[in-house]
């Protein structure tokens, strides 16, 4: 108990969020946040078929070096059924994790702070394509106060990119909805380039400059579509998102689309009280895009630093910056490595660091002070590979300790030998949070191997 | 704004001697006490959608009387907040106190919002936020004739089904022995309630201003 400690920044625990944060250092700088050891790691997980009970599930990892059952699977708890697990957030009291679907575009609302070692469903939405007038694959699951942002993919009329958000309460009842800005409605918001293609992703809110970022990525027709027939096919790879979109925050409107090509996907904004500006990398063109305020108080866009070869098609996915503003993690999909680039000069990162994680890495999160990287597989069911073209395992969890030199492995979890499915989004849990102590013993239920 | 604050903060004092606990001390004061640091959208420019009905619970005014927090909503736009007298982290209690102050100020000066609305500072502490106590409070901070309202309750299980129909979570913080400290931890909430006793908004740290209230409240005004 004494390991943990909860940041006082705000009163303990204070609002927005985050979230879809990819982890610790990716919260609003007024949420409950983790500054010590974390007790668990909450995964996210595709079901698989012929793994285990073939479901989506969300996985229960111990982290906690001083816990007996430090590295292993104490929980699991199944949804009934395969709706492509895909992205989660916290509620901003950090009581809840919403967890969506992109495939069946529901969303299942857990309650992780009754028993933080023992995640239990607490409702279920799956009327989320009613409710929001035909939003499809709710992505990016966001704090806001009292409620969440919930990001599309798609849309029930065509199953393109063209998508929107919505709003529900933190018990999970519908607000309201909004779309992107597209050519034929710009809502009101100032087309910058080329582009103003109405797709959506990830967002990210800076309160004090009343702003919310999105960006952009590609509908279900493709996102559903074996990888090797979509890339074989020249106008499914026209259909992947082009834009940035600045908002007004507080109004909830369209202020500016800039165009950022090559679909733009995880968001991730500086920690600093002054900085005002975010990072994003481009899955197609294999870049580091840097959305900024500039002197003048117009939002631009730039890519600021090439990663890896883009000829090659690293393929850039999950990202994670540091708590200190000066480093970003980028994990590139189809080489397996993580890099690290120095962000300390935001318009000019250098890379610093790289390392092979292992077969299809796509997700990163780092504890608050950048001692622990956690890193998982499976980007989505049917673009992942099935078998490892190598000795690796497809399907891992994976905890590294960074030194500021090297990544050194502590333990690595196999999620098809285990019978679980295809790992995606982490989230940390403590019991400190909620005012409790960790369970001196482990759990009676342990979860499948 | 920094002398109001140690004010404040002299207010909190003996509850943060007598308490210390194992929250780092902030870092980054919020943004509702600078300036505000862009322009906002122009009042009735955009929706504040309803987010649900604004529940009812037994309350205590500063005189000992009872009641119900229904009587104080459904005939202003009124600007409800969950506070503690003893909160003593700036970020937190302070800062909605503060930020209130600001609205208060604000309303005082607009003919249009004067008479049509409420602010309500509600406590979470009943132990120690007696009425007395809580009417000294506010007596730091209520202008002459502005409809400020502070309210207890008489109890723990008077206090806890208002907290859960707001959803506001609080940890109270006890000693190894079990004894309460005095302090709790929370999330600070401040809720926008409109005359049909409808939230129409939520305000936390990151969010809470005044000039951001004051312009919710004259657009909820023009619908």
């Amino acid at each position: 108990m004494s390991r943990i400690f909860i940041a006082a920044l705000g009163f303990l625990m204070m609002a927005v969020a985050p979230v879809t944060l990819a982890d610790e250092t990716c919260m609003s700088p007024y949420m409950a946040k983790i500054v010590g050891q974390e007790d668990y790691v909450y995964i996210w997980t595709l079901g698989m078929e012929g793994v285990g009970d073939g479901e989506d599930k969300l996985v229960t990892v111990d982290v906690n070096p001083d816990s007996k059952t430090y590295g292993e699977v104490v929980h699991s708890l199944s949804v009934g059924g395969r709706n492509e697990a895909h992205h989660s957030g916290l509620t901003d009291d950090r009581r809840y994790l919403w967890a969506s679907g992109l495939d069946t575009s529901k969303i299942f609302i857990f309650d992780i702070y009754t028993d933080p070692a023992q995640p239990r469903l607490h409702r279920e939405i799956d009327d989320f394509v009613a409710k929001t007038g035909g939003i499809v694959g709710p992505h990016t699951n966001y704090a806001l106060p009292g409620r969440m942002l919930i990001t599309g993919l798609s849309n029930n009329r065509d199953h393109g990119g063209r998508t929107g958000m919505a709003e529900y309460t933190n018990d999970g009842d519908f607000i309201t909805s909004v779309w992107m800005p597209t050519d034929d409605n710009l809502q009101g918001a100032v087309k910058s380039g080329n582009y103003a293609d109405g797709y959506g992703y990830d967002a990210r809110a800076l309160p004090r400059r009343n702003v919310l970022v999105t960006s952009s990525f590609t509908g279900w027709n493709n996102y559903m579509m074996n990888l090797g027939k979509m890339m074989g096919d020249p106008e499914a790879m026209k259909r992947f998102g082009n834009t940035v979109v600045i908002w007004d925050l507080h109004a909830r409107t369209p202020k500016k689309v800039l165009d950022v090509p090559g679909a733009p996907l995880e968001l991730r904004c500086a920690w600093g009280s002054r900085s005002n500006y975010c990072f994003t990398t481009t899955a197609l063109t294999s870049k580091i895009w840097l959305i900024y305020e500039d002197d003048a108080g117009e939002w631009q866009a730039k890519a600021v630093a090439d990663i890896g070869d883009a000829s090659k098609i690293p393929l850039p996915v999950d990202i994670s910056i540091s708590a200190d503003d000066n480093h970003l993690w980028v994990n590139t999909w189809n080489d397996g490595l993580v890099r690290l680039f120095d962000i300390s000069d935001p318009h000019a990162p250098e890379q610093v660091f790289e390392k092979r994680i292992g077969e299809q890495i796509n997700m990163v999160s780092q504890s608050w002070d950048g001692e622990r990287v956690y890193f998982t597989s499976s980007l989505l069911a049917n673009w992942d590979k099935t078998e490892s073209g190598g000795e690796d395992d497809v399907q891992y969890f994976k905890l590294y300790n960074w030194d500021g030199a090297t990544l050194t492995p502590q333990f690595s979890l196999d999620f098809v030998e285990m019978g679980l499915g295809s790992p995606h989004q982490m989230r940390f849990g403590a019991h400190a949070l909620y005012g409790k102590a960790p369970a001196k013993t482990g759990h009676d239920d342990m979860a499948a191997r | 704004m920094r002398q109001w604050l140690i004010g404040l903060l002299g207010w909190c004092a003996v509850s943060a001697l007598a308490a210390p606990h194992q929250h780092e001390p902030p870092v980054v004061l919020a943004p509702g006490y600078e300036d505000l640091q862009f322009e906002p959208p122009s009042a009735g420019s955009y929706q504040l959608p309803s987010m649900g009905e604004a529940a009812d619970g037994l309350i205590l005014n500063t005189l000992g009387n009872a009641g119900r927090l229904h009587d104080y909503l459904g005939d202003k736009a009124t600007v409800l907040s969950f506070i503690f007298t003893t909160c003593n982290d700036v970020n937190g209690c302070p800062l909605a106190t503060y930020v209130m102050s600001g609205v208060q100020k604000a309303v005082l000066k607009d003919p249009d919002l004067v008479d049509q609305v409420r602010i309500v500072s509600f406590s979470f502490d009943p132990e120690k936020d007696t009425p007395s106590v809580l009417g000294r409070y506010g007596d730091q901070f209520r202008a002459e004739g502005f409809d400020w309202e502070f309210l207890t309750t008489a109890s723990e299980d008077a206090l806890r089904p208002t907290l859960d129909a707001y959803d506001q979570w609080v940890i109270r913080d006890y000693d190894e022995e079990g004894n309460y400290l005095g302090t709790m931890s929370h999330i600070l909430r401040v809720y926008l309630i409109d005359s049909d006793r409808r939230i129409r908004n939520i305000y936390s740290t990151s969010y809470l201003h005044a000039d951001t209230v004051v312009n919710d409240l004259r657009t909820l005004l023009m619908q």
